[in-house]
C-alpha cells in the first residue's frame, strides 16, 4: 500500500470514532449537547504524517461534522487546516503522552470554540444568556477530548502501524 | 528546522490563499462538496437505524406469549374502535366534499404521507435536528412538513440521496403562523424556535400574541397551525403554551413560550407530508444557503 492514501484508510479507520460520538450526541440531544472528538482526533495523525497528509485528513474531518449541521461551509475544516499545519510543524509539542493528552483537550477545545462561534454568525435568530451553555460545551469537549484521546490515538496508531507510517520520531 | 519553518510557512500562505478562493468559490460548489460528505456518512446512519430496529425487534421477540397475546387483544380492541370512527370520518369526508362543490370553495393542498424512520437525533444551541431514513429516492422535497399523528414535528430542510434532514419546532431556522386555543377572533400569532441556552428541554417562542387575550383557566393552551402560507395543513397542534404570557418591550403584544406537545428526542417514526404540487415554500427553500 502506498503511503500516499494513509490518511485516507487512517480516515475510514477513525470513522467509528466519529459515528460513535453523532451516537452519543444523540443520546445527549435532549440538552442541546454535541459530543465533540474531531479535535482530539486530529492530534495522533499530526505527530506521524507528512504535513501534506494531515492537512487533506484535517479537511476532511472538519468537513464530515459540518456535513449535516447548520454550520458554515469550510468554517471547521479550515480552522483545523490550521492547527494541522501547526502541529505538524511543531512536532515537539507532542512528544510525550501527558502533552499529546493536553493537546487533545487544548485543539478539541479549539475547534469545538471555532463551529461554535461560526454557528452563531449564521444563526438565524439572536439570543441570550449564551454564556453558561458554551461553558458546558466547551467543558464537555475538554472532558471528551482528554478521554477519548487514548482509545483514539490507540485506534489510530494500530492502523498507521498497519499502514508503513514511519514512527514519530523520538528527537522531532 | 529551517526547511520546516519555511514549510510551515509556506502552508500558512497556501491557507490563506485557498480560504480567499474558498470564500470566493459559487456556492454550487460548496454545496457539492457537503453533499459528497452527506452522501458519504449515509450509509452508516442507516445500517445505526437498522442495527436499531433490530434491537427492539429482539427486546419485542423476547417477549413472553401471554404479554403478546394481550397486546393483541388490547389492539384488535382499539382497531374495532377505530373502524367505527373512520366509518364516521367517510360519512364527514363525502359531505364535506359535497359543501365544497356547492360553494366552489378552494381546496387546500393535498399531501402525499410518507412514514419514515428516525436515524439519529442532533442537537445544539444553533440547531435541533433529526436525520430520517428517507430521501429524495423516495419522493421527499424540501419544505415539506413532518408530522406525528397530529403534532407538527418541524420541517424537512435538507434532502439528500436516501436520507433527510429536519428542523424541529424548536430549532431557530422554524417559523410558523398559528392560532392560540381559546381565541374566538382567531388571530394570528407567530411560533418560531428560539436557541437553546439551558441544558432543559428545548421550547420555541409564541410572538404577537393579541394584548387582550386572555389564556383559558385551567388547561395550556393549545397551538395549531392556520395552514396559511401553504406548508403546513390547517389544524396541527404545534404544542401548548407555557406558563403565561408576558408583555414586550414595546407593550403592544405579547409573547409565551411554547412546549412542544411531545418529546421530540424520543420519536421513533414520523410522517413526511409531501404536497403533491410544489408550493411556493418550497421554491424559496431551494435558495437556502446552509438548507
Amino acid at each position: 500500500m502506498t503511503m500516499g492514501w494513509a490518511w485516507l484508510f487512517l480516515l475510514l479507520a477513525t470513522y467509528p470514532w466519529l459515528l460513535g460520538a453523532d451516537l452519543a450526541s444523540d443520546a445527549l440531544a435532549p440538552s442541546s449537547l454535541v459530543v465533540f472528538v474531531t479535535g482530539a482526533c486530529l492530534v495522533a495523525p499530526c505527530r506521524r504524517l507528512k504535513r501534506w497528509q494531515c492537512v487533506l485528513f484535517a479537511a476532511c474531518l472538519g468537513f464530515l461534522f459540518e456535513a449535516r449541521r447548520a454550520v458554515p461551509d469550510g468554517a471547521l475544516a479550515l480552522t483545523l487546516v490550521a492547527v494541522a499545519i501547526y502541529l505538524s510543524s511543531h512536532r515537539a509539542l507532542l512528544r510525550t503522552t501527558p502533552r499529546m493528552l493536553q493537546g487533545a483537550a487544548a485543539v478539541n477545545v479549539g475547534a469545538c470554540l471555532a463551529w461554535y462561534a461560526a454557528a452563531a454568525l449564521a444563526a438565524p435568530s439572536s439570543a441570550d444568556g449564551m454564556a453558561g451553555h458554551l461553558f458546558g460545551q466547551l467543558l464537555l469537549a475538554a472532558v471528551v477530548g482528554v478521554l477519548g484521546f487514548v482509545p483514539i490515538a490507540l485506534t489510530q496508531n494500530a492502523a498507521m502501524d498497519r499502514l508503513g507510517v514511519p514512527p514519530a520520531p523520538e528527537t522531532p | 528546522m529551517d526547511q520546516n519553518r519555511q514549510g510551515a510557512r509556506a502552508s500558512y500562505v497556501v491557507l490563506a490563499a485557498f480560504v480567499a478562493v474558498w470564500v470566493l468559490l459559487p456556492s454550487a460548489v460548496r454545496r457539492f462538496n457537503r453533499e459528497a460528505f452527506v452522501e458519504f456518512q449515509a450509509p452508516a446512519l442507516h445500517l445505526l437505524g437498522r442495527s436499531r430496529d433490530l434491537a427492539t425487534f429482539f427486546e419485542k421477540k423476547s417477549r413472553s406469549a401471554e404479554e403478546l397475546a394481550a397486546a393483541g387483544r388490547d389492539l384488535a380492541r382499539i382497531n374495532a374502535a377505530l373502524e367505527l370512527k373512520l366509518k364516521t370520518m367517510e360519512d364527514l369526508r363525502r359531505e364535506n366534499l359535497r359543501l365544497r362543490e356547492l360553494t366552489r370553495y378552494n381546496v387546500p393542498a393535498e399531501y402525499l404521507s410518507v412514514v419514515a424512520r428516525v436515524a439519529t437525533r442532533d442537537s445544539s444551541s444553533w440547531w435541533q435536528r433529526i436525520v430520517i431514513r428517507k430521501g429524495r429516492n423516495d419522493g421527499i422535497r424540501p419544505g415539506a412538513p413532518v408530522i406525528f399523528g397530529d403534532t407538527v414535528v418541524g420541517r424537512v430542510t435538507a434532502v439528500h440521496l436516501t436520507t433527510s434532514e429536519v428542523d424541529l419546532v424548536t430549532s431557530p431556522g422554524f417559523r410558523c403562523t398559528a392560532y392560540l386555543e381559546g381565541d374566538d377572533q382567531n388571530r394570528i400569532v407567530l411560533v418560531n424556535g428560539v436557541a437553546a441556552n439551558s441544558l432543559g428541554a428545548a421550547k420555541a417562542r409564541v410572538s404577537v400574541i393579541p394584548y387582550d387575550y386572555l389564556l383559558p383557566a385551567g388547561t395550556p393552551a393549545r397551538v395549531t397551525t392556520t395552514g396559511m402560507g401553504g406548508v403546513f395543513p390547517s389544524g396541527l397542534t404545534l404544542g401548548y403554551l407555557d406558563g403565561g404570557a408576558y408583555a414586550t418591550q414595546v407593550g403592544n403584544f405579547k409573547e409565551s413560550l411554547l412546549v412542544p406537545s411531545r418529546d421530540l428526542y424520543n420519536l421513533q417514526e414520523v410522517s413526511v407530508l409531501v404536497p403533491i404540487h410544489q408550493t411556493p415554500g418550497e421554491a424559496l427553500m431551494q435558495g437556502d444557503q446552509f438548507q
